[in-house]
C-alpha cells in the first residue's frame, strides 16, 4: 500500500458547501490512478492536499502508513505550468531536487541525463529554459519530477496547456515511462480520454457532492489505443458521468 | 548617433542664446550665465590642476561606501518587513512615508550628530536610499510567482534552501531594478550632504563655484554630475540588469 486517504474533508471560508467530502482511496505502489471531473470538483483541491500544499478540514492522508503534514520529497508535483526555473538551463533544472537533497554531483549528472534522454530531450540539455517550446518544457519537468524517486509522483493536468497534438504525443510517452519504470502516479485531468489513456483506475469526482462519484477499473492492455472499441466505451462511461454530475 | 549630433545641437542653441541675452540684448551679466565656451575653459582649467578627478573620485568613493552601507541595511530591514507580518503591517507604511522624504531633509539631523564631517554626509546617504532599498527587497519577494515556491518545497527544499536556490535568483531582476533606483537616490542624496558640510567632492567644487561667482564652474560640474550618474547606470545596473533579463528571454 502507498497512498490512503481516509475520511478526507476540504472546507474554504469563503464557500457554505464543502468542497472534498468523505473523500477514501487507496493508492497502491505502482499504480497509475486518474482523477476526472469537471472544473471546481476540487480535484487540484484534492492533488494539493496530498502534496502537503494545503491542509484537511478533516481526516488524513497516510503514504505508507506515515500522515502527511507538509510538502516534501518523497511526494513531487509536476504542475499544469512547468515551475521551471528560468535562470537554470535545461539540465540544472532537471538536477534540482537532487541538489535539494543533498544527491552526489556524480549521480546528479547520470540520472539527469538518463532522464533527459527518457523524455528525448539530451540534445537541448544546455538550453535555456526560455529557448524550448511549452511542450518540450513539461518533458523537462518530467524528467525533474522523475529523477526525484518519489513514493509517489503527483501530476496536475500537466498536458492539459498544450496544443492537442503535442498533449497527446506527451501522455503517449508518459505511458511509455510509465510502463518503463512503474511508478506510482496520481493523475489529474479534465478529459475523460486522457484518463481512460492513462490510468489502471479512474476516479469520478462529484462537484455536487463533493465525493468520489465513480471509481472505475480500466482493464485494457498496454500501450492503449484511442479508437479500440473498449477504449471508447470506457470513455462514453466516464463522460456520461462527468455530464450526469455537471447538469442540474 | 543621433544623439550625438542633438547634444550638438542643444550646445550651438546655448551659445546662441548667451550670445543674444548677454552680448546683444544685455538682460544677462556674463556671471550669471554660463557658456559653452566658458565651461570648456574651466573643464580644462580644472582637469589641469587636477580638482576635477579629485573631486570626482572623493565623491564616487563617498557614494559607493553610502550606497554599500545603505545597500546592507535596507536589505536586513527588508527581509525583516517580509518576514514579519506584524513589521509588514505596521512598520512598512511608514517606511514608504519616509521614503518620499527629500534627502536634503536628513542634513541638519547629520550636522548635528556628526559635524561637518564625511560621516555626516554618508549619513544623508544611508537615509536617502536604505528605505527605497527595503522597500524593493520587500516587493520582490513578494512577486516571486507561487509556482517557484510550491516546486522547490515538493522537491524537498529546506527553508533556507528556499530563499537561497529559488527567492533569490526568482527575484534578481526586480532586485537589480530596486539597486539601480537606490543608485540613483543614493547619487542624489550624496550631492545634497556635500553641498552643505566642507570635504572635498563634487558638491564642495559646485559650492565654490558659487562663492567666486563662477558660473561656468558650477555649470561644468552639473554636467559632471549628471554624466557620472549616467555612467554608472549604462556600465554598471543596466549591464547587469540586461544580462540577467535576457537569460531568462525577457529582452532579446
Amino acid at each position: 500500500m502507498s497512498l490512503e486517504i481516509k475520511g478526507l474533508h476540504k472546507h474554504f471560508d469563503n464557500n457554505e458547501s464543502a468542497t472534498l467530502n468523505d473523500i477514501n482511496l487507496e493508492i497502491a505502489t505502482g499504480e497509475f490512478v486518474c482523477i476526472v471531473g469537471t472544473s471546481g470538483c476540487g480535484k487540484s483541491t484534492l492533488l494539493n492536499l496530498v502534496a502537503g500544499l494545503d491542509k484537511p478540514t478533516d481526516g488524513e492522508i497516510l503514504l505508507d502508513d506515515a500522515p502527511i503534514t507538509g510538502p516534501g520529497a518523497d511526494r513531487t508535483v509536476m504542475f499544469q505550468e512547468h515551475g521551471l526555473f528560468p535562470w537554470l538551463n535545461v539540465i540544472d533544472n532537471v538536477k534540482f531536487g537532487m541538489k535539494m537533497s543533498g544527491v552526489p554531483k556524480e549521480v546528479q549528472e547520470e540520472k539527469a541525463l538518463y532522464y533527459l534522454d527518457m523524455v528525448h530531450l539530451l540534445d537541448c540539455k544546455d538550453y535555456l529554459i526560455h529557448q524550448i517550446s511549452g511542450g518540450m518544457r513539461q518533458r523537462v519537468a518530467l524528467a525533474r519530477a522523475l529523477t526525484m524517486d518519489s513514493k509517489i509522483l503527483l501530476m496536475d493536468e500537466p498536458f492539459s496547456a498544450l496544443d492537442k497534438q503535442t498533449s497527446n504525443q506527451l501522455r503517449t510517452e508518459l505511458q511509455r515511462i510509465w510502463m518503463e519504470t512503474k511508478r506510482t502516479i496520481l493523475f489529474i485531468t479534465h478529459s475523460a480520454e486522457e484518463a481512460v489513456y492513462l490510468a489502471d483506475r479512474v476516479v469520478v469526482l462529484s462537484a455536487k457532492t463533493g465525493q468520489i462519484a465513480d471509481i472505475i477499473p480500466i482493464q485494457l492492455e498496454r500501450p492503449r489505443q484511442v479508437y479500440d472499441p473498449d477504449f471508447v466505451n470506457y470513455r462514453h462511461r466516464i463522460l456520461d458521468e462527468i455530464k450526469e454530475d455537471s447538469v442540474e | 548617433m543621433s544623439i550625438i549630433i542633438f547634444l550638438i545641437l542643444l550646445i550651438c542653441a546655448w551659445q546662441g542664446i548667451y550670445w543674444i541675452f548677454v552680448d546683444v540684448l544685455e538682460v544677462f551679466k556674463a556671471y550669471a550665465l554660463p557658456s559653452p565656451i566658458g565651461v570648456g575653459e574651466t573643464f580644462i582649467r580644472l582637469c589641469k590642476n587636477g580638482t576635477l578627478f579629485e573631486a570626482t573620485g572623493y565623491s564616487l568613493l563617498r557614494g559607493i561606501e553610502g550606497y554599500a552601507i545603505a545597500v546592507v541595511i535596507g536589505a536586513i530591514l527588508g527581509l525583516l518587513i517580509h518576514h514579519f507580518p506584524y513589521l509588514q503591517k505596521n512598520l512598512k507604511p511608514l517606511v514608504l512615508g519616509i521614503q518620499t522624504l527629500p534627502s536634503i531633509c536628513w542634513v541638519p539631523f547629520s550636522i548635528l550628530w556628526f559635524g561637518l564631517s564625511t560621516e555626516a554626509i554618508l549619513f544623508v546617504v544611508v537615509m536617502g536610499t536604505a528605505f527605497s532599498i527595503a522597500i524593493s527587497v520587500d516587493n520582490a519577494i513578494k512577486n516571486v510567482l507561487p509556482i517557484y515556491t510550491k516546486a522547490a518545497l515538493t522537491m524537498g527544499a529546506s527553508k533556507r534552501q528556499l530563499y537561497l536556490h529559488v527567492v533569490l535568483p526568482a527575484s534578481l531582476p526586480e532586485l537589480i531594478t530596486g539597486l539601480k533606483q537606490g543608485w540613483s537616490f543614493a547619487w542624489r542624496a550624496l550631492m545634497s550632504g556635500e553641498v552643505m558640510t566642507a570635504s572635498i567632492g563634487l558638491g564642495q567644487t559646485l559650492i565654490t563655484g558659487r562663492d567666486l561667482a563662477d558660473i561656468d564652474q558650477v555649470m561644468l560640474v552639473m554636467i559632471v554630475i549628471v554624466l557620472v550618474g549616467i555612467l554608472i547606470d549604462k556600465c554598471i545596473f543596466s549591464v547587469i540588469e540586461k544580462r540577467v533579463l535576457r537569460k531568462r528571454g525577457l529582452i532579446s
